[in-house]
């Protein structure tokens, strides 16, 4: 049986479900049902259906959705992330394109994506929020990391298209720009040296560029000694001198403390005024880093590992962190992304976007950087020197993507997105299969958080 | 010593240094140059309905390349009508952030002005505004009349003419409290009131309790804790005392949902309200809030599982606005009406809306699949309504 002809039978066999989304009649056959499927009393009260919106939608219509695996040379881009592409297709020929690259799990987020193909077909794609809920409410199982970056890959292409149909860049879709001047971003490295650190400020102030981004030197057990704390504090200590006071400095605990451990480097550092400390123990028990962060006035940030703005609220309600960092190819996209971002306007909670992947989700996170107030800087994974991989994002997008002048991203000017991907070029780059994450372990052989 | 919260979150909070306050104002976009959405022209109106009195504002912003659209804010003075103007001109009209920073000490003009802005916005991009706002999220939105008169045969007039509009559900405001009455009587007095007016409306209708800020925290957990068997949809605005001890006070009292916010024109008093569980059901106004920071309310309520039904008594440029943003908002519940007993108000607002009635059936209004605000408003109607034009 084609995969469409099992999933408009399966959703006859919910009996109430009239239509599946996109409008199509599913086929009337009763089929069995185990008790978990939608059970409502009376016909007047069944839902009506995508079918209900036909006198309310544009003419536009979703036709087709692709979906690209693109692996790098494994020399010049992490080999955990092959770049996940969305490519939606519409009856008058305006595309878009999303980003649903989640690290360490490409197939299924790709699998994930045209699992969700026959929710969309047919649909309206100016109807963003509402396909947003169907995808997230109606998958059941809410959230996620592979549901929340395929959700995010569909988003952005959507808006992508959203933004073409209308003849403005998204950014102006959602009131910006704040910002005409662009969106301050910074970028990744590591010296571990005082020589190496008075070599990248002037390298780093030649660029124009403002910001940095570090890890700490040493992973780290539940509690640790006096000489790990010292390390991880003088290391922190030697780039503050090395940088000067002037480029603002953020460093990456990515999660490797406990609490306890955390809130002891925290208070020593106070002193070096860090743009922010990130994930400064693992992100799911909210009250473990609320003790962690209560002793210190170094700024807060995480969030790159959750998922919908209800994956943000108990952060924000309980005034555990000033920065937050979603993922645009993880959260849910340009809904989501912007979501988080006004709830945490409200708080005063400042928004530095999560962006490790490829270049669409980068630039897609830039729209919904330059409609925010609460916005501070835009990561991505790259150096203050252009590498290969920049190369090869220019030859997917035909412009040297994610790249600062004097300190910002520019904005975009075309409208949508700003991207057209070169399918010509992507084949360059085929899809070679899912790599793990990079895993570390501690010295007596126990996972350790990387 | 086991920790308890929520207090060791308060010590967090006083004791953390706090980032800069995020002020959005200190940025403006650049100047519009000769974009065709450059808003070039301003005008509005100050109406007055001539028989309840009830104020509200009308602005009409035209862009360069000719498209105008229309915003409805709260009652307004003519100074800060003329201020607004001095912002807006010259802007583009999508520069919704720009303009919710600007205005914000002026919400009636935010809402009026960023309205209308999105009004013209649509319309260029022809099509609806709860299109361009990422909807529609259902296709018909359900009306909540809110019914002029303080007993049931006052409210009955207006009760008739919103069953005669297709609505089902209703406001009803509870009776003020003498203070010479005890509260047992007090309690017996709205208990009877509220039974009185579900007769009025038949099994059909379905009821919301407007408190309308005007009871005391203790008086209003004693009214909720009486009714909740009766089942209101909500409690609304059920104190004017807006602390979280004043509120927790009702909410731990009883299972009666509330409802918050007609008076609130500070996004962060809604986090406060959210972050406290003491709301159900937020309300802001629309003729305080424009649609773009209505928007972002909801999207605060959305992570607590809060729905919004935004209060409205103003006029019907505003209603149409509140419709679209409920036909894009997931946890939109409803969007209030206010609906006149007397004809001649009500033929007014129908001239507005150049004869598109604040109507539905079933309970609910049909989105209608037409640009900006889908309609065209009759300015002669405006004239002849307006105390005053500027």
């Amino acid at each position: 049986m084609r995969r469409r002809e099992l999933l408009t039978t399966l959703a006859a066999g919910a009996g109430a479900l009239a239509a599946a989304p996109g409008g199509r009649r599913a086929n009337p056959t009763p089929l069995a049902d185990c008790g978990c499927s939608l059970q409502i009393r009376s016909a007047k009260d069944k839902p009506p259906g995508e079918a209900a919106f036909r006198d309310v939608t544009s003419k536009l219509r979703i036709t087709n959705m692709r979906v690209f695996g693109v692996t790098l040379d494994e020399r010049i881009a992490q080999a955990d992330r092959p770049y996940v592409f969305v490519k939606i297709e519409t009856n008058e020929g305006v595309t878009g394109w999303g980003e649903a690259t989640l690290e360490g799990k490409a197939s299924a987020a790709m699998a994930c994506v045209m699992d969700l193909k026959d929710l969309i077909i047919g649909c309206d794609p100016m109807q963003v929020e509402h396909l947003y809920q169907v995808m997230y409410i109606g998958s059941f199982y809410r959230g996620g990391p592979v549901l929340g970056s395929a959700i995010s890959g569909i988003d952005q292409a959507l808006w992508d298209i959203r933004g073409k149909v209308m003849n403005m860049p998204v950014y102006e879709l959602l009131g910006g720009p704040v910002d005409p001047r662009g969106v301050r971003g910074y970028y990744h490295a590591d010296v571990w040296t005082l020589e190496a650190a008075r070599e990248l400020r002037d390298k780093t102030k030649a660029a124009g560029v403002t910001a940095l981004k570090f890890q700490l030197p040493d992973l780290l057990e539940c509690v640790e000694t006096n000489a790990k704390i010292k390390r991880a504090v003088g290391h922190m200590e030697m780039l503050r001198e090395g940088l000067g006071p002037d480029i603002d400095f953020a460093v990456d605990f990515h999660a490797r403390p406990t609490p306890s451990v955390a809130s002891i480097i925290l208070r020593e550092i106070e002193p070096l005024h860090l743009m922010f400390a990130e994930e400064i123990c693992p992100p799911e028990n909210v009250r473990a880093m609320a003790r962690a962060v209560r002793h210190s006035t170094t700024p807060i940030a995480t969030g790159e590992r959750l998922i919908a703005s209800y994956g943000y609220a108990e952060l924000i309600d309980m005034g555990v962190v000033d920065v937050l960092q979603p993922d645009i190819a993880h959260v849910g996209g340009v809904t989501a992304l912007w979501k988080v971002s006004a709830t945490a306007e409200a708080s005063g909670i400042r928004m530095a976007p999560h962006a490790c992947e490829g270049p669409i989700g980068g630039i897609a996170s830039l729209h919904v950087d330059a409609a925010g107030p609460n916005f501070l800087a835009q990561e991505i994974c790259g150096f203050v020197q252009a590498d290969q991989k920049n190369r090869v994002w220019e030859d997917l997008l035909g412009f040297p993507a994610m790249r600062m002048v004097d300190g910002r991203y520019p904005l975009p000017t075309r409208p949508g997105l700003g991207v057209d991907i070169s399918e010509t070029a992507l084949k360059k780059y085929p899809f070679q299969g899912t790599r793990p994450f990079v895993m570390a372990f501690h010295e007596d052989g126990a996972v350790a958080s990387l | 010593m086991v920790e308890q919260f929520p207090r060791p979150m308060a010590e967090i909070r006083t004791a953390r240094r706090k980032l800069p306050a995020i002020d959005s104002a200190a940025f403006a976009p650049p100047p519009a140059g000769d974009h065709p959405l450059k808003i070039v022209e301003f005008r509005a109106w100050r109406v007055k309905e001539p028989a309840s009195n009830r104020r509200y504002t009308v602005v009409r912003l035209r862009a360069q390349g000719g498209i105008a659209g229309y915003g409805e804010g709260g009652p307004a003075v003519a100074s800060e009508i003329a201020a607004a103007r001095t912002v807006t001109m010259n802007r583009r009209a999508t520069e919704s952030e720009f303009i919710r920073a600007a205005l914000r000490r002026t919400p009636a003009l935010e809402a009026a002005v960023n309205n209308a802005m999105l009004d013209v916005v649509s319309r260029a991009k022809d099509m609806p505004i709860y299109r361009y706002l990422g909807g529609p999220v259902r296709f018909k939105a359900r009306l909540l009349g809110h019914l002029e008169g303080a007993t049931p045969a006052d409210s009955a007039p207006s009760l008739e003419r919103a069953k005669r509009q297709g609505m089902a559900a209703f406001t009803t405001a509870a009776p003020l409290r003498d203070s010479m009455i005890p509260l047992q009587s007090y309690i017996d007095v709205v208990a009877k009131h509220y039974a009185d007016m579900q007769a009025l409306a038949g099994p059909a209708g379905e009821w919301v309790l407007d408190g309308a800020g005007a009871m005391t925290p203790g008086d209003a957990a004693s009214v909720a804790n009486a009714l909740e068997h009766a089942h209101p949809i909500w409690f609304d605005e059920p104190t004017g005392v807006a602390t979280p001890d004043a509120l927790a006070k009702i909410v731990e009292e009883s299972v009666m949902p509330i409802g918050l916010g007609r008076n609130i024109t500070d996004i962060v008093e809604f986090q406060r309200l959210l972050a406290s569980g003491s709301v159900n059901i937020v309300r802001p106004d629309l003729g305080l809030n424009s649609l773009a920071k209505i928007r972002r309310i909801a999207a605060l309520a959305e992570t607590h599982y809060v729905g919004i039904a935004p209060f409205h008594n103003g006029g019907p440029i505003g209603t149409m606005a509140g419709l679209h943003l409920n036909a894009s908002l997931i946890q939109a519940y409803a969007q209030q009406v206010p609906v006149p007993a007397s004809d001649r108000d009500a033929a007014m607002r129908a001239e507005i809306t150049s004869g598109l009635k604040e109507k539905g059936e079933d309970g609910f209004f049909a989105l209608i699949n037409r640009p900006g605000l889908g309609f065209e408003v009759n300015e002669k109607a405006l004239d002849a309504a307006s105390e005053e034009r500027i």
